[in-house]
């Protein structure tokens, strides 16, 4: 096991030898950081309302500024945080305990379990992500579970695919075939040999798929279907700041810029564990149809 | 002689970026003159084809060139790109080692033939069409007018290879350079491409620059040979002189190590430690760490021997260049034994494995429904045997089933039909479970050592995997065996904890024949286990191999395409055609009289290690490529390429049995020895 | 050729079939009843106990499938609760703004994105190629929602060039008004899809040049112009055309942001109306006809792919 930790701190230096990274993960560190303490980061109430002072622009007081019923900007974007990586996680969490066993096992076995399984995969393919998610809100209601869910059930094909992608390649490979000459299982070589080896992919996709979760949660908050106020979200803050363009352009702005620089900064993780972990310059091929979240 | 057509003088090329800058070539010098073809030698990372892409400016921009390289009256090195790109096709054509990648797949093979005349104007669009056929008509394909329309994929090996030929010669280029021309085809069909080459080369009087690591090929074809090692050139020479009388212990070395299909050493010599790497260059010359002549000498550790004159057209780069003529002369003459006297002892007693009818049939499938319209017969009644402590080797070109066999013995692919017996017991019809205690002591060696170890477990933790997997570690003796198995392949204990990709290929390839050992087995079957190594570290695991099995008492099923390596390590060898055994015998009575006329092309058609032999060998160059599995020809699936096939080949399918008077079983309705039937009919030569 | 595309859509039935079966089973699995997904709450007992025959509430639940496919493939997706019209006008009224919208933006992401692909693969690890990829990853990073939030404020709050809200105005009955309408909204999906362009060619260009058949185009004496612009590009694309054809088809309903934010009247909003108001018909057409449109784009895609690659043999 010794080597595995030698193998983390290897990859964790030559991740941090890079500078977008390193600034990436120092912002993701901070922005969770905050969301974690925000009771103590920042001073005001999330939800309580002050109508004596609505749509304050950015002062010392308010850094950026107040909205339409008086809370503080800045502390709504705080807490949003924790709502954004609480969906996100969650959403991965989900994608991937369902769509890694279900490459795993299309990969390996092949036959008519990958046909079945695969065919599967295809349906919730078969609308864009953003719509799947909507239809699936629209049958369970909404509610921040709700969100959590379809955001999730949407990642379990990017997680199916590239794991039956990693599996199959292996699978040419003769250090496979040798344990089966060896005697070994099926579970066993599965388990112990072409799991271990398909990390990398699936931790690139994890990080991939992670920003990913945030953008949909934030898109359908945006678009009135997400988690349901008064529940700080980006997303929502977004949605109600469009409508006050004119008096409090901040209003809009500011949040999206935190938004952004979190999908920025997960987006830069991601390609850059793809290059250290894989070797590879860019994630094309696999990454470029599940991204279709516009 | 007339002037050269190419001129290279104190050649230098560095690869810069990346940590500190590696030398690939570090001074080469050499002339090529018209008409001639010279033969560079070398292993991997000698700096071969660094050289050929300098001369064509084809290096990517990493690379740092130094020196002269003169082509006809253009210094190449301070030739500005647009003179460069004139010169490619025009007066140097370039032939890859792959055709499976050399050409573009979404572009016609006629298109791509005349295109570089069409870029220099040399004709005109409207003609290349007739200019293409003409070109495929001149290397000999087929139907050059339909095949003129076809995309790459639509070509065999061969006949994009030999494409690849009409292309490189399409603009009459003063100077051809081949790299490994022929590394990726199978023997009969390198046979066909090095005699297009040849006749293409005789027609225009281009130089040619033949680039290779096989030997056998340099005196097949060459005139003159550079041997090349550490980014040097350390011997050159006419191609007799080189073999025949070499005078740098390297061109010794590889003569030595290499396994030969003209006579039978009982031990090859191989040469120790590993090619240089070339950022890691030894001090002085750079072959002292591995000479056998050097002794340690000082001179050897700190000065790099220049080439000079040893005869009158023959250098070597060599302090001691005059002793290494003893050194040959010690040991070639009594080493070499004529192979009919090597014969060990037939092994007697029941047969360890006994295959019969062995047939692994693949599906077909076709259709809207994707039903099975077919069988692709990969494996089709394969029928062998081997004893306790026997060899037996199992040759075929690509595609005639012989790793399938292989898989199918060791249960990692279902066979269709037919029996398989290992140790008594019967084996096809176990469950998995009891199939995998089955076949504990039937263990497999796969062929590329870079794929067949887990990159992420330490190198000690795969060695004792099958140990786990089958709960024995603590039984069979836990660390101490893991340490008795390194010692036994030649390993320090003190790698245990390292992972594959810090060892080269020749060290992994002895971790996994480690592994294989781990469970005690009595049968190996080894799958090419030495075609993915140079010769020098093909020589060392040849010998592990035969040191292990005098030791444990091994069998081995040993398949392989090269019929050199075969003969070498075998008892008996088995020839496999199109899924099928088309012969079988004692090695020495293959080798030497064999009956069917599979075997006789085949035979023919492996390059000797020998430029004698050029004039005095009969060559049978085969026609035609393997057939389609899925579609075997009618009656005996030989007949369309066999030069002895009658009407009754056509219909009727031979039977495999004992030729009288041989120990020897063929499937041909006109088996003969060569002599006695050959010449009767269109066998050129 | 035919043998392929008929083997491709069996392939796709049981997915249509799945998938529709699971809008099917959506207005059982919404609280209330059924016939209140369907009606609406405000219905007279008339009106459900037409539904109730309608759908027929009292068969077995594959019959009521079986009826509820069968009118759908014969295009009766039923009418909406809110507006009483059938659920097909609604949404044919909608999809030429859809397209307009999907097509043009497919438009500005290739004008963005293909020039930065081919720059960046000419001098990768140059400081022009680190440029052009951190703006690829920012056209991927920033959220649409947000980008066309900026641009309004740019646009029109500030320059007051452009309308913040669009409605549809056809191109061929209004180029100008269209460009006003269409401009923005194109805009921002255009920056997003250009990320994706930019990136999946550059990957593919890089991928290309560094393969065998290059070298030999190159020795064969080609310029660097036509080894790079016929040989490479020409097997770069192939697999490129599939992601734009992707990318369109995900267009089919995948723009339901960017409506939002433009107020852009697409097939996108009259979704998120329909969730709004619970008009569950409505929900239900809306889903399906994206999801048959989606697959058919796919497969179209596919075989399309099939057709320009000489080396699938499609039998």
């Amino acid at each position: 096991m010794s080597g595995g930790v030698q193998r983390s701190l290897d990859l964790a230096r030559r991740v941090f030898a890079r500078k977008g990274a390193l600034l990436s993960i120092l912002y993701l560190a901070a922005i969770a950081l905050v969301a974690m303490l925000a009771r103590w980061v920042v001073p005001f109430d999330p939800v309580a309302q002050n109508l004596m002072s609505t749509l304050e622009p950015p002062s010392t007081a308010h850094w950026f500024g107040t909205d339409e019923l008086g809370r503080d900007i800045m502390t709504r974007v705080v807490y949003g945080a924790r709502t954004s990586l609480l969906t996100a996680s969650g959403a991965v969490i989900i994608a991937g305990t369902i769509g890694v066993p279900v490459g795993l096992v299309a990969g390996f076995f092949g036959g008519w379990r990958d046909a079945v399984l695969m065919r599967i995969v295809d349906v919730l393919l078969s609308l864009p992500g953003i719509l799947f998610a909507m239809a699936l809100i629209a049958v369970l209601g909404r509610s921040q579970l709700a969100a959590l869910v379809a955001v999730g059930i949407t990642g379990i094909p990017s997680f199916a695919r590239i794991t039956r992608a990693q599996v199959l390649s292996l699978r040419k490979r003769d250090f496979v075939m040798a344990v089966e000459a060896l005697g070994g299982s099926s579970a066993y070589n599965m388990f112990r040999t072409v799991l271990p080896n398909s990390w990398s992919p699936i931790l690139v996709q994890i990080v991939i798929l992670s920003s990913i979760a945030i953008l949909l949660e934030a898109a359908l908050a945006f678009l009135g279907v997400g988690i349901p106020p008064p529940t700080p979200s980006w997303g929502e803050m977004l949605r109600t700041g469009k409508s006050y363009l004119y008096d409090a352009p901040y209003y809009a702005v500011l949040p999206g810029i935190v938004l952004t620089l979190t999908i920025l900064s997960l987006d830069t993780l991601g390609r850059t564990l793809a290059w250290v972990l894989e070797d590879r310059h860019e994630l094309a091929e696999e990454a470029a149809p599940d991204r279709m979240v516009p | 002689m007339s002037e050269p057509v190419l001129s290279v003088r104190g050649l230098e090329v560095t690869f810069i970026g990346g940590g500190r800058p590696v030398p690939a070539v570090r001074g080469v010098d050499f002339d090529v003159y018209p008409n001639e073809v010279l033969g560079i030698v070398g292993e991997s990372g000698s700096g071969k084809s660094v050289t050929s892409l300098a001369i064509t400016g084809l290096l990517p921009d990493t690379a740092r060139v130094k020196g002269s390289i003169r082509l006809g009256d253009v210094e190449m090195t301070e030739a500005d790109r647009e003179i460069l790109r004139q010169m490619r096709g025009q007066d140097v054509g370039m032939i890859f080692q792959d055709p499976a990648t050399t050409l573009n797949p979404v572009f016609t093979v006629g298109r791509q033939v005349t295109e570089g005349q069409v870029a220099h104007g040399q004709i005109q669009a409207l003609r290349a069409r007739e200019r293409s056929i003409e070109l495929l008509r001149e290397v000999d394909i087929p139907d050059p007018d339909g095949r003129v329309l076809q995309y790459p994929h639509q070509f065999s090996g061969g006949m994009r290879q030999r494409a690849v030929i009409a292309m490189a010669m399409a603009g009459r280029p003063r100077l051809i350079i081949a790299d490994e021309p022929t590394t990726a085809l199978d023997v009969t069909v390198q046979a066909q491409v090095l005699s297009v080459l040849a006749k293409r080369q005789a027609d225009t009087g281009a130089a040619v620059i033949l680039i290779t690591h096989d030997l056998g090929v340099v005196a097949e074809v060459a005139h003159r040979v550079a041997v090349m090692y550490g980014g040097r050139i350390v011997e050159t020479g006419p191609v007799a002189e080189i073999f025949k009388r070499p005078r740098h212990p390297y061109t010794v070395g590889l003569l030595q190590s290499l396994p030969r299909i003209d006579s039978v050493d009982e031990r090859l010599v191989p040469i120790p430690g590993q090619p240089p790497n070339p950022a890691l260059l030894p001090t002085g010359c750079t072959f002292h760490p591995r000479c056998p002549i050097g002794c340690d000498r000082a001179i050897c550790r700190s000065e790099e021997p220049p080439l000079r004159a040893v005869g009158e057209v023959h250098h070597s780069a060599c302090h001691y260049a005059e002793e290494v003529a003893r050194l040959f002369a010690d040991a070639m003459p009594s080493d070499r034994i004529p192979a009919s006297v090597v014969a060990r002892a037939a092994a007697a007693g029941p047969p360890l494995l006994a295959v019969d009818g062995l047939k692994v049939h693949f599906p077909i499938k076709a259709g809207i429904l994707r039903r099975r319209v077919g069988w692709v017969r990969a494996v089709d009644g394969v029928s062998l045997t081997v004893g306790p402590g026997e060899t037996v080797g199992l040759v075929g070109e690509s595609g005639c089933g012989k790793t399938t066999t292989g898989r199918a013995i060791m249960g990692l692919i279902k066979a269709t039909g037919g029996s398989i017996r290992f140790d008594g017991q019967e084996v096809t019809r176990l469950s998995p479970g009891e199939l995998r205690k089955a076949r504990r002591h039937m263990q497999y060696i796969f062929q590329d050592p870079y794929s067949s170890l887990n990159p992420i477990k330490t190198v000690g933790d795969i060695v004792a995997e099958p140990l786990h997997i089958h709960g024995l570690y603590e039984e069979m003796g836990g660390g101490a065996r893991i340490t008795e198995l390194f010692e036994l392949v030649g390993l320090p204990r003190t790698v245990l904890g390292r992972y594959p990709r810090e060892f080269s290929g020749g060290q992994k390839q002895r971790i996994g024949i480690a592994r294989a050992l781990a469970l005690q087995p009595r049968l190996l079957i080894l799958d090419e286990p030495v075609a993915a190594l140079d010769v020098s570290i093909q020589a060392q695991i040849i010998n592990l191999l035969q040191d292990l099995q005098k030791e444990l008492g091994l069998a081995y099923l040993f398949i392989a395409h090269d019929l050199s390596v075969v003969r070498h390590i075998s008892d008996r060898v088995a020839v496999m055609y199109l899924g099928r055994i088309v012969e079988e015998s004692e090695k020495a009575t293959l080798y030497e009289t064999p009956v069917h006329p599979y075997t006789q092309s085949l035979l023919s058609a492996v390059p000797v290690p020998d430029p004698d032999a050029r004039q005095t060998r009969r060559r049978i160059v085969l026609e035609g490529d393997i057939p389609n599995p899925a579609k075997p020809p009618s009656g005996c699936y030989f007949h369309p390429r066999c030069f002895r096939a009658t009407e009754r080949c056509r219909v009727e399918e031979p039977a495999f049995e004992p030729y009288p008077g041989l120990p020897t079983r063929s499937a041909c309705h006109h088996a003969g020895p060569l002599e006695a039937v050959g010449s009767r009919r269109g066998a050129s030569s | 050729m035919t043998g392929y595309i008929i083997r491709r859509i069996l392939q796709l039935l049981p997915v249509l079939l799945i998938a529709s079966a699971g809008i099917w089973a959506m207005i059982y699995a919404v609280p209330g009843t059924p016939i209140g997904a369907i009606v609406g709450e405000n219905a007279t007992p008339e009106q459900i106990q037409a539904a109730i025959q309608r759908v027929g509430l009292d068969q077995p639940v594959l019959v009521q499938f079986w009826a509820w496919l069968k009118s759908a493939v014969l295009g009766d997706l039923g009418r909406s609760i809110h507006s009483r019209d059938p659920v097909l006008d609604l949404i044919m009224l909608r999809v030429p703004a859809t397209l307009q919208l999907g097509l043009s933006a497919t438009l500005v992401g290739l004008i963005l994105g293909i020039p930065v692909a081919v720059i960046s693969a000419l001098y990768p690890g140059s400081w022009i190629d680190r440029s052009l990829s951190g703006w690829s990853a920012l056209a991927l990073g920033v959220p649409t929602f947000w980008l066309g939030i900026l641009l309004i404020l740019l646009f029109a709050v500030q320059l007051r060039w452009l309308p913040s809200a669009s409605t549809y105005v056809s191109v061929f009955d209004s180029p100008l008004g269209a460009l006003r309408n269409t401009f923005l909204p194109a805009l921002t999906l255009g920056v997003y899809v250009s990320g994706i362009f930019a990136r999946f060619l550059r990957a593919s260009l890089l991928s290309e040049l560094k393969a065998d058949y290059v070298r030999t185009a190159r020795s064969k004496g080609l310029k660097e112009r036509d080894v790079v612009g016929r040989h490479v590009l020409r097997n770069a694309l192939l697999p490129f055309v599939t992601v734009v054809g992707l990318m369109m088809a995900a267009f089919i309903g995948g723009t339901v942001v960017t409506e939002a934010v433009f107020t852009y009247p697409g097939i996108g909003r009259l979704l998120i109306q329909a969730i709004n108001q619970r008009d569950y018909p409505l929900i239900q057409g809306v889903i399906l006809f994206v999801l048959v449109a989606h697959v058919l784009i796919n497969l179209m895609v596919d075989v399309l792919y099939a057709y320009i690659d000489p080396r699938i043999d499609y039998s």
